[in-house]
């Protein structure tokens, strides 16, 4: 598994392409990352990051899947 | 700004054979056309453009109008809204060009995402990182703020200050007159039934040449030929719009015989019938059994104005490659008596300089249109 830093870099190159749903699944990695290492919080951030990138591309299914992952923690209405 | 004078505007709202035009102020003066944007395009129904430019749900354009930014959006039924181009949360505008939106309208900002409808769907972090809520962000009281809007002959009309009648009783004596169009499905031309001017004068000028007749022999000699100003009428419905008719419109043929189709079910009365007429404040249609345009007249300053005139025809076919030629050459003799107009509408704006004109002295019978118009301009601004 590629590192953290990896993850980073594939980011900012996705923030810089402009692909949002690309975007919304690198997210959601580092989310998952963080969740499985408790960090919660920390999680949440990325999971709300794919959230909204998945709202923007139209990425209807995961959208749905990080809204309840969200509601489930009480970050989302 | 020079004191508008009642008197002024009383003499504009004398019977047609007594009246005076606008004085100069209403075409020479920012301050005025400041006033103006309240009075005239803000309490009525205007036009900001056009549902053909955005066809399919999820596109969106954005519109300055009167100042204001706006945005078009086609939602996912398809109707179109008309939004304030900005964001609840920082004031941020939303969109600066055309886009297709595939789910939600997000802030480019701090990313607060509203659905076509206008609904705050998504407040990231607004509690804190990761935390998406809060007690104080109500979302549903946090609506991108709409517009009031109306799409009639695919002209995107808006009513922004949200108190004027109702559009159908604004417009209900012209979709009267012409319901015999109105519903029907109608099919733009392409890009190259499209076409702009930019003109120096103020846009109420571009609404005056529209509507009266009285100048094609003079302006227009071509059209002496073939429709000449004894088969024209005029049309005046007082506070509501003005134009002008003829009674000899006969669609031209190609070499090869071909033409546009006519539109289904007409009466008798279009065979030969074509009329012009400016729906105040600033739009301009002309319907024909065969095809209709518009124009959208976008006041830029005072002194400046872009016409954006729009082709239509009655059905698909008229639209596809085999019919490209014909609406070219169709667009093009538009063009021409379009562009016919311009050197009177710059110098008519040029006169306005002139500090001893007051205003004008209409012809009781050829003027009529255009005396309803300053009527309506000047009721403005006695209401407003």
């Amino acid at each position: 598994m590629s590192g953290n830093g990896d993850l980073n870099m594939r980011i900012l190159a996705g923030h810089a392409s402009g692909d949002f749903a690309g975007l919304s699944d690198l997210y959601a990695e580092a989310g998952l990352n963080a969740e499985a290492n408790g960090e919660i919080d920390r999680a949440c951030f990325f999971f709300t990051q794919a959230y909204v990138f998945a709202l923007d591309a139209g990425s209807t299914a995961a959208a749905a899947d990080l809204r309840a992952k969200l509601v489930s923690y009480g970050r989302e209405l | 700004m020079k004191r508008l004078n009642q008197s002024e505007l009383s003499a504009v709202m004398a019977p047609v054979e007594k009246a005076r035009g606008l004085p100069n102020a209403f075409y020479t003066d920012p301050e005025l056309f400041e006033l103006e944007k309240k009075t005239v395009f803000e309490k009525n129904w205007s036009c900001i453009g056009f549902g053909k430019d955005i066809p399919k749900p999820g596109d969106a354009r954005p519109v300055t109008f009167a100042g204001i930014p706006l945005l078009t959006v086609r939602d996912r039924q398809g109707q179109v809204r008309v939004f304030q181009n900005v964001c609840r949360h920082r004031g941020m505008k939303l969109i600066e060009e055309p886009t297709t939106f595939k789910s939600v309208i997000r802030c480019p900002y701090h990313s607060w995402c509203y659905e076509l409808d206008g609904a705050l769907r998504s407040t990231p972090h607004v509690g804190g990182v990761g935390r998406n809520t809060h007690p104080d962000i109500d979302r549903d009281g946090l609506g991108l703020f709409e517009v009031r809007s109306k799409v009639w002959m695919d002209v995107i009309f808006v009513n922004i200050s949200g108190d004027a009648s109702e559009f159908d009783d604004y417009a209900g004596h012209l979709m009267e007159r012409w319901s015999e169009f109105d519903g029907k499905q109608v099919f733009h031309g392409g890009p190259n039934s499209s076409l702009t001017f930019e003109v120096k004068c103020n846009w109420k000028l571009a609404v005056e040449n529209f509507c009266e007749s009285y100048h094609l022999p003079w302006v227009h000699p071509g059209l002496n030929s073939y429709s000449k100003l004894e088969d024209h009428y005029n049309i005046v419905e007082t506070n509501a719009y003005s134009g002008q008719g003829t009674q000899v419109y006969n669609p031209q043929l190609d070499a090869t015989g071909r033409r546009f189709a006519d539109f289904a079910g007409l009466s008798s009365k279009w065979d030969a019938a074509a009329e012009y007429i400016a729906l105040f404040p600033n739009v301009q249609l002309g319907v024909h059994r065969d095809h209709f345009f518009v124009i959208h007249l976008e006041p830029l300053d005072v002194g400046t104005t872009r016409e954006y005139i729009e082709i239509y025809y009655a059905s698909e076919d008229m639209c596809g490659d085999a019919m490209g030629d014909l609406r070219a050459a169709h667009a093009a003799a538009w063009n021409e008596v379009f562009a016919e107009d311009v050197f009177v509408i710059e110098g008519m704006q040029q006169g306005r300089h002139a500090p001893a004109f007051d205003g004008g002295k209409f012809s009781p019978v050829m003027d009529t249109a255009t005396h309803c118009f300053h009527h309506w301009v000047a009721g403005r601004f006695e209401t407003g």
